[in-house]
């Protein structure tokens, strides 16, 4: 069939034509300056519909799609709320507001500091697996899982909200590894540091803190990148005395939690990257710490 | 093929069946599955209704009507391609029963955004003019461009998913990038559009 110039110049350009019907485009566009106008202006076109629906790809996925893929209804799944500084005798009281304190990086450190130590006095209840929309446990124990993924929600808040001016407690300048060597003196056991700049990840590690999980001191790992489509990140490694739990997917607001323990030490990969990333990256941490 | 294309669908579908306890394995991996493709079906969603409440409207069907008849999907097809077939003919029933089909330029003005303040930053935005563009191809063509031009699917691909032979894709493509390139051309949405695009 012989096509059109157009259809032919858009095929060629999608691909779509053999060896030899090739060559001949070519013979024709070396010897036509129209012809290879056309074929920069289909070009231009095509590269902006592209552009123009690129966006969407960087958008956090919205509640109500995931559980639809999970086959589940929205649930009506706490958001990520503050965690009091002190418990009252009314466990109901609601909690404050949050996000008076998202813009305030200068009182992170600080804050960071209140808020671990009264954790660290709670206690902390097993970590029941079941992800977005799974069984609901007990009200202590849901507490409990409240507490630890609020917390790592919140540490990944402050963290992005600061952006290049977050508090660390061990910059990643120069060394990262001898960064990261310092802070894992802090912690009870000794932690390896995940690179996550390698692969297609790219994620270059901004520095660490030491933060608080299962009541326990962990060390926050900051992970940044030019592409919005999978950072910034957060990484928490803390020790646990608890059994091993599975990985599993949870979502606070905005922003999505792989969570999991294994042989004494509590994993929390925080970001608002769509989950598909977000295994994948927990993937290469557990293939490099031996974590699942 | 896209960073999210080769590692989203990639890695969930390699993700251990037991990394979320107390779930059927066979659930987990389907939902899984879904879920890599989200983007992708919300982008071609976007592009298809011309509105992003719609679009996630049409992909959220799309999910439960893939949930409820998983056992027709194929082992060893593709599945992002079964889920556009899916999204692609909820979209043309839904088209078919409210009889909007767009000819001759028509605009919808329900499709630009319901919201006025959010219509007049994104007037302002050059891109928006291509997506707007884009909105007036009729849905064969916007079918044929979003598929081929916006996921890089192959024309074979295009055609199995719409349902129509190799030489009509090509036909409806060719017909959508001349008519967007005319459209952009006779607005000034190109040369805008290329500094927005360079500029980000």
């Amino acid at each position: 069939m012989q096509m059109r110039s157009d259809d032919r110049l858009i095929a060629y350009l999608d691909g779509e034509v053999d060896v030899s019907e090739r060559r001949e485009i070519e013979a024709w566009l070396d010897s036509d300056p129209a012809a290879r106008d056309k074929l920069a202006a289909l070009a231009q076109s095509a590269a902006l519909v592209r552009s123009a629906f690129d966006e969407v790809m960087h958008e956090p996925l919205p509640d109500r799609l995931i559980a639809a893929a999970r086959g589940e209804r929205v649930s009506a799944e706490p958001s990520a709320k503050i965690v009091p500084l002190r418990r009252g005798p009314g466990t109901g009281k609601a909690p404050a507001a949050r996000s008076w304190w998202l813009g305030l990086p200068l009182a992170a450190s600080l804050f960071g500091l209140l808020l671990g130590g009264s954790v660290a006095y709670l206690s902390v209840a097993k970590l029941l697996p079941g992800g977005i929309g799974g069984k609901q446990p007990a009200v202590e124990m849901a507490a409990a899982d409240n507490l630890w993924l609020d917390n790592a929600v919140g540490y990944f808040k402050l963290a992005a909200s600061a952006g290049d001016g977050a508090l660390v407690d061990v910059p990643a300048t120069g060394d990262a590894r001898e960064a990261w060597q310092k802070i894992s003196q802090s912690l009870p056991q000794e932690v390896r540091w995940p690179d996550l700049n390698l692969k297609p990840w790219g994620l270059n590690f901004r520095g660490a803190r030491l933060v608080v999980a299962d009541g326990r001191p962990a060390a926050q790992l900051m992970y940044t990148t030019d592409n919005k489509a999978i950072g910034p990140l957060t990484l928490i490694i803390g020790s646990s005395k608890e059994p091993d739990t599975p990985p599993t997917l949870a979502r606070r607001q905005d922003v999505n939690l792989l969570y999991w323990r294994h042989q004494g030490r509590a994993y929390a990969l925080v970001g608002q990257t769509d989950v598909g990333y977000l295994w994948g990256i927990a993937n290469d941490v557990a293939w490099q710490l031996d974590a699942i | 093929m896209s960073l999210s294309q080769r590692l989203g669908s990639q890695n969930l579908a390699e993700a251990p069946v037991h990394l979320i306890a107390g779930r059927d394995p066979v659930s987990i991996r389907f939902g899984d599955q879904l879920i890599a493709v989200l983007p992708r079906l919300r982008r071609f969603a976007r592009g298809l209704t011309g509105s992003a409440v719609e679009a996630d409207d049409l992909v959220q069907a799309a999910c439960e009507r893939a949930l409820a008849r998983q056992h027709q999907f194929q082992e060893g097809t593709r599945f992002d391609s079964w889920m556009f077939r899916i999204v692609q003919t909820i979209w043309i029933d839904q088209v078919r029963s409210r009889d909007v089909r767009k000819e001759g330029g028509e605009v919808a003005e329900d499709r630009m955004g319901s919201d006025e303040a959010v219509r007049r930053v994104e007037a302002r935005l050059a891109l928006g003019e291509v997506r707007r563009a884009v909105d007036r191809l009729p849905p064969d063509q916007r079918t044929a461009l979003l598929l081929v031009t916006v996921d890089g699917l192959s024309y074979k691909e295009t055609a199995e998913i719409v349902g129509v032979p190799v030489g009509t894709i090509m036909s409806r493509l060719a017909r959508a990038r001349i008519a967007l390139q005319q459209q952009l051309e006779s607005g000034g949405g190109m040369r805008r559009s290329t500094d927005n695009a360079n500029a980000q």
